[in-house]
């Protein structure tokens, strides 16, 4: 007998109700909600500090009023990482939900211990140096200090401890996307945690799905003749049949668009991933270098040959820090001599900002260079330059000033130049910086809670 | 009409802080062993010219007959840092399969 897991998110504000077609199916035994990219936090802290009982996505009220109730139904556990900042809070909020739905007995775990905003002081006095990951730099020479999120990101035990006692949703805070995944395998298989290889297969499996719809034909090149637009808005998520050994098999949801092709795996298999013979997480390190891969039939992918490594030492942890601000302008500039009107739209702006503290600024050129930087060639005599100008500052106020002063060259400035009213009114746009550092295993202590009703 | 690399292989972008990663997945066997041979980490940083600030890493994966790029300081500081208007650098593997390519 395989175990299934379905994949109903992947992003905070993906379709969570993809749960429903995979659950009134009988497709699944299991199923995860993946809601933290690395900026999320940050979004999320910023609803905290309107109101300090938010903090926590939107998508789980949905989840619990839609999913829950057919999932409890069905004794189908539900897992999230969507508990965000205040897993707490999501976790009094989906058992009022269930409360008010009438699911007696239902039990809900909250995973915290994560966020370790509160101790950074502590972390660095016990020892921990806190260096950014990617440039080696100690935090104590960051130049500013503002963190506005720090969470450790946490392996799959404490799932695997909620879903062992009986939980019929977990939710969490930042737990590592593929360890979400892992977590409903490990209780189900009681697979030891230094069984390398079956932990490594369990993570892979996670990894693919993951991104939901990105495994079964979404943000897919080789899909591109395969797939219709109209076919895209209804994919049908991605499940993985995982046999006792760690070997799965990865398939979606039946009856609904997209499809799993071995491309569609590879795609998704390489995605957001450095050196794939040591793709590193809490639980284990994976290598992706063994693997084979077979279809085995239509939108059936079997994956087998896993192997995996002893898990790390040290965690990650993300910090997130204020650290400026920045502004959009849009301008249009047709022809005549549209690169002489650019110098001179430049050379106006520049005099205007003059004593601004302004950071930094960027042009680019929409639909000639915007996305390919220089690997695009800039046509000589264009017909229209769509002009995107972004400049920081380390505060909105000076933005605004800097857009005012501009204001005041409306008639004065190139001929013919135009500008974007919407990019007029907009507000200043905060810039969180993200500082991926490492902290000691035993720094952190994950804790498990449950809410019944 | 040159060849271009997108005729041998396909490929997607993610994004880590600043650090984006480029698959390039042959569509044949044939078309892996060229690229194995000649799409170099040095010829990929070239290629990309100011997209890439850092350098660049080249993992190979016979098993799926793909190749993987690190490209280091790729996105202009990353997530909301970036002054790009694809800070996730979403597009780059459009970026890399566009180079010019002249089989062996």
């Amino acid at each position: 007998m395989v175990f299934r897991i379905g994949s109903a998110e992947g992003f905070y504000g993906d379709n969570v109700l993809s749960a429903l077609p995979m659950i009134r199916g009988g497709h699944v035994d299991a199923i995860c909600f993946e809601a933290l990219a690395e900026l999320t936090l940050a979004i999320l802290q910023k609803d905290r500090m309107k109101d300090p009982s938010r903090g926590y996505t939107f998508d789980i009220d949905l989840i619990a009023r839609k999913v829950l109730p057919e999932a409890f139904a069905r004794k189908i556990p539900l897992i999230t990482n969507g508990g965000g900042l205040n897993p707490q809070g999501a976790g009094e909020k989906v058992r009022q939900i269930a409360e008010q739905l009438g699911l007696t007995g239902c039990k809900i775990a909250v995973v915290s211990g994560d966020n370790v905003l509160d101790r950074l002081d502590d972390l660095q006095a016990a020892g921990e140096p806190l260096a950014n990951l990617d440039t080696g730099q100690p935090v104590t020479e960051a130049q500013n200090q503002f963190w506005v999120t720090g969470n450790v990101y946490l392996g799959a035990a404490p799932i695997v401890e909620a879903l062992q006692s009986g939980a019929d949703m977990v939710i969490t805070g930042r737990v590592a996307d593929p360890c979400l995944y892992l977590a409903p395998l490990v209780a189900h298989y009681g697979w030891g945690w230094d069984e390398w290889d079956k932990l490594a297969s369990g993570i892979v499996a996670g990894h693919l799905l993951e991104c939901t719809g990105q495994v079964v034909g979404g943000n897919s090149l080789a899909s591109i003749n395969h797939i219709a637009g109209t076919d895209m808005h209804n994919l049908g998520y991605p499940i993985a049949e995982v046999e006792p050994d760690g070997s799965f098999v990865l398939t979606k949801t039946p009856g609904m668009n997209g499809h799993v092709t071995p491309e569609t795996v590879k795609e998704q298999l390489l995605y957001e991933v450095h050196d794939p013979g040591n793709y590193i997480t809490p639980d284990v390190v994976a290598n992706f270098t063994t693997l084979r891969l077979a279809h085995i039939g239509k939108d059936r992918v079997a994956v087998s040959g896993v192997t995996g490594k002893p898990r790390p030492e040290k965690l990650k942890l993300n910090l997130n820090r204020l650290e400026g601000y920045s502004r959009e302008l849009i301008y249009t500039i047709g022809w005549p001599e549209a690169w002489r009107k650019f110098e001179q739209m430049k050379g106006m702006m520049h005099a205007a900002w003059e004593g601004l503290p302004i950071q930094r600024i960027a042009y680019s050129f929409l639909g000639v260079n915007s996305l390919y930087g220089s690997v695009a060639d800039l046509p000589d005599d264009p017909l229209e330059l769509i002009v995107r100008v972004m400049f920081t500052a380390p505060d909105a106020d000076t933005l605004k000033t800097a857009v005012r002063r501009l204001m005041n060259d409306g008639l004065s400035g190139p001929a013919g130049l135009g500008i974007s009213g919407t990019t007029i009114g907009q507000d200043a746009r905060p810039i969180i910086g993200l500082w991926p550092t490492l902290v000691g295993r035993d720094k952190v202590t994950p804790c498990v809670e449950y809410y019944e009703v | 009409m040159p060849k271009r690399l997108y005729d041998l292989a396909y490929g997607r972008a993610g994004d880590k802080g600043n650090i984006a990663n480029i698959s390039v997945i042959a569509r044949t066997p044939a078309a892996y062993r060229d690229i194995k041979a000649h799409l170099t980490a040095e010829r990929v940083k070239t290629h990309l010219g100011d997209l890439v600030q850092g350098e660049v890493v080249r993992y190979e994966m016979d098993n799926i007959e793909a190749l993987n790029f690190v490209c280091y300081e790729a996105l202009d500081g990353g997530g909301t840092r970036s002054l790009r208007i694809d800070g996730l650098g979403k597009a780059l593997a459009g970026a890399l399969l566009a180079m010019e390519w002249e089989s062996a």
